[in-house]
């Protein structure tokens, strides 16, 4: 369902993404590590169709984000790094127009809107402007906004920055119950959280894609090489460095 | 809505209804709407009223006289968040990654500008009213002067959205939106004119402003009453223009 091939983004003078190339099938969870300025960011809105690849080729659900932005943007849910919302609107309102603008015909909102406030708990501030909400139902509101017309893709940008640990705990077994006929791509700093719901995991240092692993396989070879999954993603972080 | 990437003429315009709805929801939740109308009726019509009663004539001439000073500050205060406030609080990210494009985006935040601004003047009709309370006013002369305005407004408002189009900073939107509009305005004034052919002579600087650049003399054939091709062919030309450069401003921004 995303199939990135040989994509490469430059800002200004800087190679902020190296010929990067991977692939995410349907009913897969991937977790997006890497440092910050690793490039992950930038990757997810070349996805997004927000930037537009400096070379390469992208292909989201069968649909090339440069030629065919539109239809792209019809099959992802994105929820961007900053999460930001209309502040002064009401949560439902919000909600309602992210849902229209996504082509939610009238008779099917109702629907689709109980359903994104009552898995993303939203019940309780569901009338509040966007502005008193805390940073976690923000984040909630973000996440409801991405799924709201049940996209056959996620890309989730550090979905989980802003709640505390047991929101976390309550996300993550959220997105796992989203991962039949999706394709999920979420970046968060936190390992943890990453090789608790992914498939595989893409690690990216300094705009290059060092390793495309699954979690099942990394968790043998640390329990071959009698390491912790933190050292060994921190060796393979410090080769990429080198 | 289909999962091509075209689109088709009615879900054009129901995302512009959206985005129009949305905009104007904004203005009034941020009751910028409010002061912006009630300061603009307070100022034009305690202008207008006091020259009116002096004049003693029955007729608005003296209102469409007085307005493009006015709207040259007004309208860029309505334009300069349009898309600042996007930038600066990274919305349009939002906004462009859902299904709509940009030209959509840009026509649906213009349209609810000028219907603020459709606002603006309808708030003037009283004096319509009491004009033909008080005599027997040239409708025709009013229709097409309020028609001029119009065309003026949203000549300004297409130029107010582009700048703000290209800062996050809605001030700097402001000053650039209110400067290019002094610069229309002025450009049609005589003694401007005057000064500036006098600069260099054999050129006529201030000629040549006044007949390729200036609004004046646009909206001025209009105050007369004169509904002029070239005059539309101006502002719908020059207002088209600067909302297509919006548009391209946001696909180039996608680097």
């Amino acid at each position: 369902m995303i199939r990135v091939e040989n994509v490469s983004k430059w800002y200004g003078s800087t190679l902020a993404v190296d010929s990067v190339s991977f692939q995410i099938s349907k009913g897969e969870i991937v977790g997006f590590l890497g440092p910050n300025g690793a490039g992950k960011t930038t990757v997810l809105k070349m996805l997004s169709t927000w930037l537009a690849p400096g070379t390469g080729a992208i292909r989201m659900n069968g649909h090339d984000v440069q030629r065919e932005p539109l239809a792209v943007r019809r099959t992802v849910g994105y929820l961007p790094e900053h999460n930001a919302l209309y502040e002064i609107m009401r949560v439902e309102d919000f909600l309602r127009f992210v849902g229209r603008l996504r082509g939610i015909v009238h008779e099917r909102l109702g629907d689709r809107l109980q359903w994104v406030v009552e898995e993303c708990g939203l019940g309780e501030v569901v009338r509040k402007r966007i502005q008193e909400c805390s940073k976690g139902n923000r984040q909630r509101v973000g996440l409801a906004a991405a799924l709201i017309h049940d996209p056959p893709i996620l890309l989730l940008d550090e979905p989980t920055h802003g709640l505390d640990p047991l929101q976390v705990s309550a996300f993550l077994d959220f997105l796992t119950g989203l991962r039949s006929g999706r394709a999920i791509l979420f970046s968060s700093h936190i390992l943890g959280e990453l090789v608790a719901v992914s498939d595989r995991l893409l690690i990216m240092v300094r705009g290059k894609l060092l390793a495309d692993v699954a979690v099942t396989e990394l968790k043998d070879r640390a329990a071959r090489d009698h390491k912790g999954l933190d050292e060994l993603i921190l060796e393979t972080v410090r080769e990429g460095e080198r | 809505m289909s999962a091509s990437n075209s689109m088709t003429a009615a879900e054009f315009g129901h995302g512009l209804r959206v985005i129009t709805a949305r905009e104007l929801a904004a203005y009034f939740d941020s009751t910028i709407a409010y002061v912006y109308t009630i300061a603009f009726l307070l100022l034009s019509h305690s202008i207008f009223m006091n020259d009116f009663f002096l004049a003693g004539v029955v007729d608005m001439s003296g209102y469409f006289e007085l307005l493009p000073l006015l709207l040259v500050f007004f309208v860029p205060a309505v334009t300069m968040r349009l898309w600042a406030e996007e930038r600066k609080h990274r919305t349009a990210e939002l906004l462009l990654t859902l299904p709509v494009t940009p030209i959509q985006a840009v026509l649906g935040k213009y349209l609810a500008a000028l219907t603020l601004y459709g606002l603006f003047l309808a708030g003037s009709l009283p004096i319509v009213v009491m004009l033909l309370a008080l005599g027997d006013p040239d409708l025709g002369l009013i229709f097409s002067g309020y028609l001029g305005l119009f065309l003026f407004g949203s000549l300004f408002l297409a130029f107010g959205e582009f700048f703000s189009s290209l800062t996050s900073e809605q001030i700097v939107a402001f000053v650039a939106a209110t400067l290019l509009g002094c610069i229309l305005l002025l450009t049609g004034n005589a003694g401007v004119v005057a000064v500036l052919d006098g600069l260099w002579p054999s050129f006529a600087l201030g000629t040549l402003l006044y007949e390729s650049v200036s609004v004046m003399p646009h909206y001025e054939a209009f105050v007369r009453g004169a509904v002029r091709l070239d005059s539309l062919a101006y502002f719908f030309g020059c207002s088209a223009v600067f909302l297509w450069m919006n548009a391209f401003v946001l696909e180039r921004d996608r680097g």
